[in-house]
């Protein structure tokens, strides 16, 4: 997938297109809105980054040329406010989703990934990964051919990893990802360990190769082999 | 007391005192002045008895006249000093009066006699009597005029006042309205009225800086942060990072995350407060709990809490959003500060939610519960979460108390 990443603050610029890069995804980035428009209009992206605290105007601006001129781009924007005006004005002008800063690289490709899917799937919409093979819609999971039963916070952390594939993701963008970040983990990481003990197990009694894989003293790591 | 009572008593001491004792001396004077029409009188009739002595040589018969007695009395001595005297007046009817009488020596073929003039004053003291009803009659109109001067004119006049002291009372610094320009006649009040005008629109406008600058801050901080964290994620990645280092860095996304969700709730009451969260609509509140219950069953599981739900319908008219944060943070609450295997009930009923949960064995200092950044020990919120709770309650006009018996802490709010 191609991404373009308009962002102003540059370490956070960087990071963004490091994590994205990788697992078949092209990125480029830019720092302000005219160049963000004048990429948008010499490329087709599948997917664009937009922050709305831009130096030279409002990311807004950019998303109103994309909607004018009919491109199909997938909009993510990243904004540092966490204001529902904004957020309900972004989704209204075209946006697919909403993220408010600071968020975890993981969260962030997660997402991408769900709207890049909801938009270019059709009918079939099946994420397929070796032996796994999940039915979007339905919410369904099978394993070699077989379905298997996940609650809905398993069913949420399986996709989450099968998103950030080969990255480390920490206990805590876990916890943000399932709970969302009003609530306090308090340090208390024991029950994600039950959780991911509980899908791990579920996987591998339905013959699923282990993917999972701890790394002690930050997170979990899903990797092939 | 009021001004005007404080004032309306000292107006009608001084003016009851003043009438009285000008009445005293009014009485006094009238009473002088006509002892001295009288006794001008009884000399004339003194000396018209001495000229029909003089003409008639003879004594004048004692006669009596309709309010005057004249009687002689033969004396012995040469010589009575001319006097005038209060004394009795008896009329035909043998009734009394007062009366004044003057005695003087008359002497009459060689004999002295003492004539005495006795004249009634009962003209007179109707006289008096008619002055002091009148002075009276003044007195209480004069009073009675005052009171009602006092009372509706004042009363008129104090209005202006009246009007800015509650437009103070009611002035709220982050309300949008401002206190009106009120003029009226009295210089003081309008003087006063300016002076917390310009008062209330200084106070307003730096309230607003302040919470502009809460504002821009926590937002600027969102970046930096947002920076932190990326950089975190990456760091981990790296395969050659060993556990212990690892786990500084999750202490350090344990702070980062804090730090953020602090921002996060500054933001948002700072917008509860400005009232600008107007989302409102109407909820299955009852769905809501059970959706909220379910998403955070895991963690009640975890720490084995036994949870006892009651849920029956009920509908609210509210944000969305605001309700949200209001049930995760009560229950987070419930459950945060709850103790392992310990109980949480969360009753919805009537026009009552209430959170029950067991806890540490004293009970939270009521006072200081909904404050900002007043935590339980040991505590890892924001400190936030209840002040957030509470602001969002009196923006709806919910009720919100808390309790502690038998070492159950309730939270409750009344709808």
């Amino acid at each position: 997938m191609k991404i373009l990443i308009i962002e102003d603050e540059q370490g956070l610029r960087e990071n963004i297109t490091t994590y994205l890069s990788g697992d078949g995804n092209i990125c480029e980035s830019c720092s302000t809105l005219a160049a963000a428009i004048d990429k948008l209009a010499n490329y087709d992206y599948d997917c664009v980054l937009l922050d709305i605290g831009l130096p030279d105007g409002e990311g807004f601006a950019a998303l109103d040329y994309l909607k004018n001129r009919m491109k199909s781009e997938s909009v993510l924007i990243i904004s540092a406010r966490n204001s529902l005006d904004d957020k309900l004005k972004g989704l209204n002008i075209g946006a697919d989703d909403y993220l408010t800063k600071p968020f975890h690289l993981a969260e962030l490709k997660a997402r991408l990934v769900a709207i890049y899917r909801r938009k270019n799937a059709g009918s079939n919409n099946k994420l397929i990964f070796n032996e796994i093979t999940i039915d979007l819609p339905g919410r369904n999971v099978e394993v070699n051919g077989e379905p298997i039963t996940l609650t809905r916070k398993e069913y949420d952390m399986l996709l989450y990893f099968m998103a950030n594939k080969g990255r480390v993701i920490s206990k805590n963008a876990i916890a943000e990802h399932l709970w969302g970040d009003e609530m306090d983990m308090h340090d208390n990481f024991d029950f994600i360990y039950t959780h991911i003990k509980n899908l791990r197990k579920k996987l591998l009694d339905a013959s699923c190769n282990d993917y999972l894989r701890s790394v002690y003293g930050i997170g979990y790591k899903f990797m092939a082999q | 007391m009021k001004l005007a009572t404080h004032y309306n008593r000292a107006n009608i001491i001084i003016t009851i005192s003043v009438l009285l004792i000008g009445g005293i001396i009014y009485y006094f004077a009238i009473n002088y002045i006509a002892n001295k029409q009288i006794d001008r009188e009884l000399r004339e009739e003194t000396e018209e008895t001495n000229d029909f002595i003089a003409q008639h040589h003879k004594l004048p018969g004692e006669y009596e006249l309709e309010d005057q007695q004249t009687f002689f009395n033969k004396i012995s001595k040469d010589s009575l000093a001319e006097s005038y005297f209060d004394t009795v007046y008896k009329d035909d009817g043998k009734k009394c009066h007062h009366g004044r009488a003057e005695a003087s020596l008359v002497s009459f073929n060689g004999n002295n006699y003492k004539a005495t003039i006795v004249i009634s004053r009962v003209n007179t003291e109707d006289f008096i009597q008619l002055i002091t009803l009148i002075t009276l009659a003044l007195t209480i109109g004069l009073l009675v005029t005052l009171f009602i001067t006092n009372r509706f004119i004042l009363n008129g006049l104090w209005r202006p006042f009246h009007t800015t002291l509650r437009d103070i009372k009611a002035f709220n610094v982050a309300d949008a309205k401002n206190i009106e320009q009120n003029k009226g006649k009295v210089d003081e009040f309008n003087e006063l009225n300016e002076a917390v005008q310009v008062m209330s629109a200084r106070v307003k406008n730096d309230f607003q800086h302040l919470k502009q600058f809460t504002e821009n801050a926590s937002h600027e901080m969102m970046t930096p942060l947002a920076v932190i964290t990326s950089k975190l994620d990456m760091l981990i990645q790296d395969e050659t990072l060993k556990s212990d280092q690892l786990e500084q860095l999750t202490d350090i996304y344990t702070a980062t995350g804090k730090l953020s969700r602090l921002n996060q709730s500054l933001l948002l009451l700072v917008k509860i407060e400005n009232n600008l969260i107007k989302d409102e609509e109407a909820l299955d509140l009852d769905q809501m709990i059970a959706e909220k219950i379910r998403h955070f069953h895991e963690i009640i599981d975890a720490k084995n809490i036994h949870l006892e739900k009651q849920l029956n319908p009920k509908k609210i008219t509210a944000s969305r959003y605001l309700t949200d944060i209001l049930l995760n943070n009560l229950l987070n609450n419930a459950i945060r500060h709850n103790i392992g295997h310990g109980s949480l009930a969360v009753i919805l009923t009537g026009n009552l939610l209430i959170f029950q949960n067991s806890g540490p064995s004293t009970p939270l200092d009521t006072t200081m519960i909904f404050e900002r950044f007043r935590k339980g020990q040991g505590s890892e919120g924001t400190g936030l979460g209840l002040a957030i709770v509470k602001n969002i309650c009196s923006m709806y006009g919910w009720k919100l108390t808390y309790d502690y018996n038998m070492r159950m802490h309730t939270f409750q709010v009344e709808f």
